[in-house]
């Protein structure tokens, strides 16, 4: 079967023919909270079908949030159970890890209490969100001395999503300030920390969604939100052990989170394993009549029947046969991560080398990169106007977006299309999915992009997470998680916990006293 | 029109510092952006002006050459700016979502 005869409700020409120019017109309304009501006009959000995940963990911090919801619909847990398991390990660790800007027990507490007895989809389930998220009288920063007393009176659309499906807010978590770099106080001291080496805060946690991956890593919420504009959720996943997923531009509304760069900021999960996401971003996605962005995109997929492994005769298999490739940039990879392609091989793939793109360093240079810059100062113009002190330590991009003038920003956003053509044409021509040793090709162009783990380097005498990164075509994210699911049910890597307890510095001896792994098995639905 | 695209170097003209601050100033007070209000040497400060008009100068620098330099031939590509196709469907009819769950 053919590459085309797969996806006959997604067609490349059709993604291309419509973009329009609605930058204006999401800039203009989509975001201000004036011009759009607190709850808009949309129904009862279907029901997130979830499978039974049996566990053997029996520490809040070894579960997926998969096996907390089965373990939750059986019974076996209550919504107050989870959370007071969390807001011990917060009592506990968050000191050091500062993966947090904020966390309110007693609400949380109400909200578990609440939430008990109800069954399905994410019941009890404790999240937390990064907070650039607007969360309704909940504290909404985005790590900015702007947005220092800030409490909106409205929730995000994503984070509406996940709450009327009953997930549970642990706290808003330490980011990059405005999304950007590692986090950091406005002012740049160093904050939240890699939970693998909780006392060394040299060690990159991966930013901006610092908080959300140490939050997770280190078993504080079952699941967490990022925003990715370059890097920021793909990044907090590769530095901690985690599957993040960035999905296609558009597949989840952007409504209510504070923008970094309009046509470029992309929401989504970061949790343990590809079917965690599949369940977060089956909450999350689909379209919102209050951003432009998420209409007119194809019906959202089944990601929680994408992430479901497959077994033929005993053996896991692909879910169909896929071509995965790899670019010259990233050939690298096919030597230290052997394991991965012989695996992937092993499991129904093919793995085929490919030439980069025509231009592909010009068209994915820090230069040509610049040309997002003016998204970010132009809804900032009233803050840069009067007072520059209130951007902190990142005020100079913003300075910069400031300079760049409107043919060369053109020209920026013509490259971004010729970009995203020559890998549709050239590069998806040849794969299914594509190997990448950095998010910006596939944040420049709206691709969908996941990062997943792959094993444990040494550096500096720690032992730290490595993984991968892996695109895909426009709306393909059900073969993102098809690929990793298949790599996680046949690995144990996601299933990994940093010990906290251990001696600074003695992280390498961690992986010795590593949980037994657990034997998860995902059911076929 | 569609031969005369590619890469073409030019040389980039040799503007001192002096006149870039300058025009990076002009440009600023045009909109109304004061940076007098940051220190202008100060290590120990989150920011302060060396800094900001050191990352300008190195912006301008290394950007708008090399967005100059790349031709794109005008029959070529459009500005891609949001790649889905309800944008000015939800212009007209903001409230009628097109497709998917909430329809």
């Amino acid at each position: 079967m053919s590459r085309a005869d797969d996806r006959p409700s997604w067609d490349r020409r059709d993604f291309l023919r419509h973009l329009s120019a609605v930058t204006a017109l999401g800039a203009s309304g989509a975001l201000a909270p004036e011009r759009w009501p607190a709850t808009p006009a949309a129904g009862a959000l279907p029901a997130v079908k979830l499978p039974d995940v049996q566990s053997a963990a029996t520490r809040v911090e070894e579960l997926t949030l998969a096996e907390a919801a089965t373990l939750l619909r059986q019974g076996e847990l209550s919504p107050i159970d989870l959370v007071e398991a969390c807001l011990a390990r917060i009592d506990a660790y968050e000191s050091r890890l500062q993966a947090f800007n904020h966390v309110d027990p007693d609400a949380l507490r109400a909200a578990a209490r609440a939430s008990d007895g109800r069954r399905g989809g994410l019941h009890g389930i404790p999240l937390a969100i990064k907070d650039n998220f607007y969360t309704a009288g909940v504290p909404t920063t985005g790590n900015s001395h702007i947005y220092a007393d800030f409490v909106p009176s409205w929730d995000s659309e994503v984070w509406r999503r996940l709450r009327e499906r009953g997930a549970l807010l642990v706290g808003k978590t330490q980011m990059g300030p405005l999304a950007t770099s590692r986090a950091t106080t406005p002012d740049g001291v160093v904050t939240t920390r890699n939970a693998w080496t909780i006392d060394d805060p040299d060690v990159y946690p991966g930013g901006s969604s610092s908080g959300s991956g140490t939050a997770v890593a280190a078993g504080l919420a079952l699941g967490s939100t990022g925003t990715q504009t370059g890097g920021s959720i793909t990044n907090p996943a590769l530095a901690q052990g985690l599957t993040g997923l960035k999905p296609t531009m558009g597949r989840v509304s952007l409504r209510g989170i504070i923008p970094l760069t309009y046509t470029r900021d992309h929401p989504g999960p970061i949790v343990h394993d590809a079917m965690d996401a599949a369940i977060m971003l089956q909450a999350m996605a689909g379209p919102d009549a209050g951003d432009p962005r998420s209409l007119g995109l194809p019906r959202p997929g089944d990601y929680v029947t994408a992430a479901t492994p497959v077994r033929r005769d005993g053996e896991t298999r692909l879910r169909r046969p896929m071509r995965i490739g790899v670019m010259p940039d990233a050939l690298d990879a096919l030597s230290k991560e052997a394991e991965f392609f012989a695996t992937m091989e092993r499991l129904g793939a093919t793995i085929v080398e490919i030439p980069a793109p025509a231009d592909w360093d010009v068209l994915t240079s820090s230069e040509f990169n610049n040309t997002r810059l003016p998204e970010r100062s132009e809804p900032f113009l009233p803050e840069l106007r009067k007072d520059v002190r209130q951007f902190g330590i990142v005020l100079s991009s913003w300075i910069n977006g400031l300079l760049l003038p409107g043919a060369e920003y053109v020209r920026g956003q013509r490259a971004r299309l010729l970009l995203l053509q020559r890998l549709l044409d050239d590069t998806f021509q040849r794969c299914d999915v594509v190997i990448q040793s950095a998010a910006i090709p596939f944040d420049i162009t709206g691709l969908p992009l996941i990062a997943f783990p792959t094993g444990f380097d040494d550096q500096n005498g720690a032992s730290l997470p490595r993984g991968l990164l892996l695109g895909a075509p426009p709306c393909a994210e059900e073969d993102l998680l098809a690929v990793v699911a298949a790599w996680q049910d046949v690995t144990d890597w996601h299933r990994r916990r940093p010990d906290l307890d251990a001696p600074s510095g003695d992280a390498k001896g961690q992986l010795e006293r590593q949980l037994d792994v657990l034997e998860v098995e995902a059911d076929s639905q | 029109m569609s031969e005369r695209r590619g890469v073409t170097r030019h040389p980039v003209a040799d503007i001192d510092d002096e006149a870039l601050d300058g025009w990076i100033r002009a440009r600023l007070q045009l909109l109304g952006v004061d940076l007098s209000v940051l220190p202008v040497d100060d290590a120990s400060a989150p920011v302060d002006q060396r800094r900001i008009f050191e990352s300008a100068r190195r912006f301008l620098r290394g950007t708008l050459p090399a967005l100059a330099d790349f031709d794109l031939d005008e029959q070529q590509v459009v500005p891609l700016t949001v790649p889905g196709s309800g944008g000015w469907a939800a212009f007209y009819d903001p409230y009628a979502p097109r497709s998917g769950e909430d329809a």
